[in-house]
């Protein structure tokens, strides 16, 4: 306490001599800082107004920094005073980039959003970016900037939290425009986007994200990135070309995609045979954190794969260079492009009007990357590739095989024709003038005010896994026979999609997402992943002892061995080897998967009659202690037996004490007759005379709620039949008597 | 209110000295079961229809067993006959200054107007699955639950400070041990919310939840009387609970309560009795037997409750969501009989059985200990 107050006198205080002039020392500090801060925000608003300035910031990957210079290069050509400021992270794809263009760049703190669960690294996050927004109160003070340009991604957060700060305290004239590339908005920027001035966005779609700021210009693109003859693009190159090559670009975005990097070399051997007419172009990227160094990992696998004369033909049409700054020279002699979905690459491509082979990267928020590759396909401009999820080594990896990579490369190039096509489509797709519209946003002159001219991308969301399984569930109950799930899920690359997904969540930790990855991948007819399957199915890791103390088994659990069971019988292919796991399952330690196993068995009975070791298999579970598998495997016994066998053991359950296993056993003596295996014969009345046929249950017969729904049932179809009813003639009595008379 | 009036006219005059029947409790514990059964008799007709007209109606749910898909349309809410019918009895032949009855009116009413609200929500939504969320539900039943505790270990015990904490178990003459207030509040929290949802959960099959209550009603009547008489509960050893035979008739009154919505309720049941009627009377039976001292009793008595709650929470937390298979063919209890290959009638005849066995065996315990 500085100053203690007397109980009988309020106003007898008492200082010391430190206190007072403590307090005297903090106010003055305080005046002096609120006189400064006043001081510098008036600079601001005069340097603002005089001098146009403005801060650029967004990164972490090529996909947010170049639409920020596209959009810097746009303001330089109209008022070539501008002075810019690059506010990035330390380590990240700008500092690369922006140093070579040549914007002074400066560094604050930052970290990509780790989630809402509490956690060591929601406390980083939350320090690192403090810290990033102080530093960047400091630089607005000092760089006073008429606007900040910000393009997205956790680097752009500090000075857009700082801005929005001091727009608050009516501190700073500054506007924030916000630029969100994707459709789905990143997490930050959905957070932040609905304070900042505008949100401009690349699709339509987005607006139902940002419905009070947003306007939708498309996707900045710079200058450098235009077509330029093939002899023109040749000369600026740091690689020569050989003359009369098909030239193939490859790349993951700026910051590399270790699935492409990979598939790619694998893809080399393929390729090799067609080097004479081939020229490879690889942007390996600059990805050097999280474990996966681009650069090195490639040559790794390139010296794993390759013998060193081998390498030396590679030389020949292959070159390979972490990032290409004159990127647009590289797509210019390029014939055709294998990307990621980003909105950045994608809209380049467009840009330029090439055509282009997509692998989208799964999961990610909204499928985005998906949804873009789909739309770009349907607009006809591209191919879509996707990665699968596998386990390698206990790494859980994508993977898009190099074969698979090189046949459709090069059944593309063989084509010349379908390139043509591809080409001139893929340069509709998307629309252009983008840097225009952001200029005259953020100048607010309608300078450029052109809504029209573009293609609008087909927007049909993405079904999540939930949703789909219930979809193709009840597509399957309505008619197995005929059950095609691509009509269920949308069309053949969405299901491809579905698929690679279903796969991928095989991997996951907890159960039910396996469960669920096992249903999707049964309903979705993925037979690639059958050995996967049977490898789960066959899987006796045991689970934690405490599980198994309350019954649990293995690390794959009761219902997903049901569920794969189940999924192999959709699955609908009998090899030898589902048919030594299906016989395993027979045994398995779990009631439901024995009995899904039964069930199973007469669904393949047809392929399995005469199959000694599997008769003997069912007529082993008819004596199960579960009676749900009794009745199952009474059930398939009568669509796999051949012989006598078969009836005798059925006739043995005449007695059995649940109804439900004497029922199955005569329903499989009925397929036994009308499989022609037994004659019916006044022997076989005899013998299934002596089954006990009282039961516990019973169905009851509601008879007025089943006149109610035959009438329900009526009105309905009548309804859809647009029948006209004549209306019964009732007529007022006046004119009945004149009728009458 | 008779109650009353009679001692008002005893006091009067010696002319109405007759009146002293009222102080017999066997005589008032009949007459309260007789006026709940005819006032239920009296107003069904007439509530059935008026829940019909209102579209009161059961909803469907998704149990997984084909007889479920017969049920839905059938009136439900049957529960605010029962507790109205209860209440009208004790109305009138209740002693509304005794503790003992209040307190398990006051439980009844509670857990009954969760049960409406729950009720109400599913209809409102039309979906037997989406009532009144899980965690609102609990939150209110924890409520009541913490207030119950509190006045049973509290200052204003009905049963007195000396034995308001002690445990009596079945089958042993004296109280085992004492939990002291602060468990035994926290036992009595859990036993409540457990024996309401035991309830709740066993209402699922014409008639299940409703002779077993009887049932235990009824036995835990006898017991309130015992208790509640000075030389049987003497004989008996048992602690003697100057007001507990008040419970008796509040007893009654319930089983003929029960007794008229079986009427109606019985395979192919014309109404059910919804969240309304099995919360309300997992209430009761909660609140009754803490008061009586024989919630140790419960498990036993009660045991169709309690194996029905059981098997649904372990089937449902440790199997299903846990350690991913079926502990069990189908649970709770009767979804499991019925999938076994039993009929409703034959699942729900041969429960009420075991339950009456069980009340037998509870009975039991008034002599052998």
């Amino acid at each position: 306490m500085f100053f203690s107050v007397h109980p009988n006198n309020f106003f007898h205080l008492e200082y010391t001599v430190v206190q007072s002039s403590l307090i005297v020392a903090f106010v003055l500090v305080f005046v002096l800082l609120v006189g400064l801060i006043v001081l510098a925000s008036r600079r601001w608003r005069r340097l603002a107004e005089s001098e146009p300035r403005v801060i650029l910031t967004g990164g972490g990957t090529g996909g947010h920094v170049n639409p920020a210079l596209a959009i810097a290069e746009g303001i330089k050509k109209r008022d070539p005073d501008t002075q810019f400021l690059y506010v990035g992270v330390r380590g990240k794809a700008e500092a690369v980039i922006v140093r070579r263009v040549g914007y002074p760049l400066v560094f604050v703190s930052s970290e990509g959003f780790p989630g809402l669960r509490p956690s060591f690294r929601t406390l980083r996050f939350l320090c690192r970016l403090s810290l990033g927004v102080v530093q960047s109160l400091f630089i607005l003070f000092r760089f006073a900037p008429r606007w900040v340009v910000a393009t997205g991604g956790y680097v752009s957060a500090p000075i857009i939290i700082a801005t929005l700060i001091l727009q608050a305290l009516r501190l700073s004239p500054t506007k924030i425009f916000l630029h969100e590339q994707n459709s789905i908005p990143g997490q930050l920027n959905a957070f932040l986007g609905r304070w900042v001035d505008r949100v401009l966005l690349t699709f339509p779609q987005t607006l139902s994200f940002f419905k009070k700021n947003g306007v939708v210009v498309g996707y900045p693109i710079r200058g450098s990135i235009a077509l330029k003859p093939r002899e023109e693009a040749q000369k600026d190159l740091s690689f020569t070309l050989p003359p009369g090559r098909q030239v193939v670009f490859a790349f993951g975005g700026s910051q590399g995609a270790r699935t492409i990097n990979r598939a790619l070399v694998d893809a080399l051997r393929h390729l090799l045979p067609h080097r004479d007419r081939l020229f490879i172009v690889h942007g390996m990227g600059l990805n050097q954190a999280g474990g996966y160094d681009a650069a090195a990992d490639t040559r790794a696998r390139l010296e794993a794969s390759f013998e060193p004369e081998e390498r030396a033909m590679l030389d020949t049409f292959y070159y390979r260079q972490d990032y290409f700054h004159n990127i647009g020279n590289v797509y210019s002699i390029s014939d055709l492009i294998v990307c990621r979905s980003g909105a950045g690459s994608l809209n380049e491509i467009s840009q330029l009007g090439k055509p282009a082979i997509l692998i989208p990267k799964a999961n990610l928020p909204g499928d985005h990357q998906v949804m873009n590759a789909r739309a770009m396909k349907h607009g006809g401009g591209a191919e879509i590739l996707f990665e699968d999820t596998i386990v390698e080594q206990g790494e859980v990896l994508e993977k898009l095989e190099g074969g698979v990579l090189a046949e459709k490369i090069l059944r593309l190039l063989n084509s010349p024709q379908r390139l043509n096509e591809m080409a001139a489509l893929s340069g509709q797709f998307l629309r252009r003038h983008a840097v225009e519209r952001i200029l005259s946003e953020l100048y607010q002159d309608d300078s450029y005010n052109n809504g029209t001219g573009y293609k609008s991308i087909p927007f049909k969301p993405l079904l999540t896994n939930h949703r789909l399984l219930l979809v193709l569930q009840r597509a399957h109950q309505a008619d197995p026979m005929g059950y095609n799930p691509a009509s269920a899920a949308g069309d053949e690359d969405d299901l491809t999609y579905y698929q690679h997904r279903a796969a991928g969540l095989l991997s996951h930790e907890p159960w039910q997402d396996r469960n669920l990855g096992v249903k999707l991948i049964g309903l979705t007819l993925y037979r690639e992943k059958i050995p996967t399957l049977l490898h789960m199915l066959s899987d006796t890791t045991p689970t934690s002892w405490i599980k198994r103390c309350f019954g649990g088994d293995f690390k794959q659990v009761g219902f997903i061995r049901r569920n794969i069971v189940q999924a192999l019988q959709i699955l609908d292919q009998l090899d030898p080897e589902v048919e030594r796991h299906l016989l395993r399952a027979m045994e398995d330690p779990y009631f439901e998967v024995r009995s899904q196993a039964c069930i199973a068995a007469a669904h393949f009975g047809p392929q399995l009659v005469g199959k000694d070791n599997w008769l003997q298999a069912v007529i082993q579970r008819l004596k199960d202690s579960c009676f749900e598998v009794s009745v199952e495997a009474g059930k398939a016994v009568g669509e796999i037996g051949v012989d006598h066998r078969a009836l005798d053991v059925l006739l043995q359950l005449k007695e059995s004490h649940y109804w439900q296993v004497r029922d199955a056993a005569l329903k499989g003596i009925k397929r036994l007759l009308e499989r022609r295996v037994i004659a019916p014969s006044p022997e076989l009345l005899k013998q299934i005379a002596s089954f006990i046929l009282t039961t516990t249950d019973f169905r009851p017969h509601f008879s007025i709620k089943e006149t109610y729904q035959t009438l329900q049932k009526l009105c309905r179809e009548r309804e859809s039949e647009n029948v006209v009813y004549a209306a019964p003639e009732i007529l007022p009595e006046t004119a009945l008597r004149k009728r009458m008379s | 209110m008779i109650y009353e009036i009679c001692n008002f006219l005893m006091q009067l005059s010696e002319t109405f000295s007759f009146f002293r029947l009222v102080n017999y409790i066997t005589f008032r514990a009949i007459m309260a079961a007789l006026t709940a059964v005819i006032v239920l008799f009296l107003f069904s007709r007439y509530f059935i229809l008026f829940v019909h007209r209102r579209c009161l109606l059961d909803q469907v749910r998704e149990t997984g067993i084909d007889s479920a898909f017969d049920k839905r349309g059938t009136p439900t809410m049957g529960g605010v006959l029962i507790v109205g019918s209860v209440l009208c009895s004790m109305i009138i032949w209740g002693n509304w200054r005794n503790p003992f009855l209040l307190c398990s009116i006051a439980g009844m009413l509670w857990f009954g107007l969760i049960g409406f609200y729950d009720d109400m929500a599913k209809v409102r939504r039309k979906s037997g699955d989406s009532g009144m969320s899980e965690k609102c539900k609990l939150l209110l039943q924890g409520g009541f639950a913490l207030l119950f505790a509190w006045i049973c270990v509290g200052p204003y015990a009905p049963l007195g400070p000396e034995l308001a904490t002690k445990v009596y178990i079945p089958f042993y003459k004296h109280a085992l041990v004492d939990f002291g207030p602060y468990l035994y509040g926290l036992f009595i929290f859990l036993f409540l919310i457990f024996v309401t949802n035991a309830v709740n959960i066993t209402d699922g099959l014409d008639g299940l939840a409703i002779t077993p209550t009887i049932f235990v009603v009824g036995v835990l009547g006898i017991f309130a009387y015992v208790e509640g008489n000075r030389i049987y509960s003497a004989y008996l050893y048992y602690p003697y609970l100057r007001n507990a035979g008040e419970l008796a008739i509040f007893g009654a009154a319930f089983l003929g309560a029960g007794l008229g919505f079986l009427w109606y309720n019985a395979y192919p049941a014309q109404i059910f009795m919804g969240d309304t009627g099995s919360l309300a009377i997992g209430g009761t039976m909660a609140v009754i037997s803490v008061l009586l001292k024989q919630e140790m009793l419960f498990p036993l008595l009660g045991g169709l409750f309690v194996s029905e709650a059981l098997t649904s929470q372990i089937q449902d937390k440790i199997g299903v969501r846990w350690i991913g298979r079926r502990i069990f063919y189908r649970a709770p209890l009767h979804h499991n009989l019925q999938h076994k290959g039993m009929a409703e009638t034959k699942v729900v005849i041969r429960l009420w059985i075991v339950s009456g066995i069980l009340a037998l065996i509870s009975l039991a315990t008034l002599k052998l200990r």
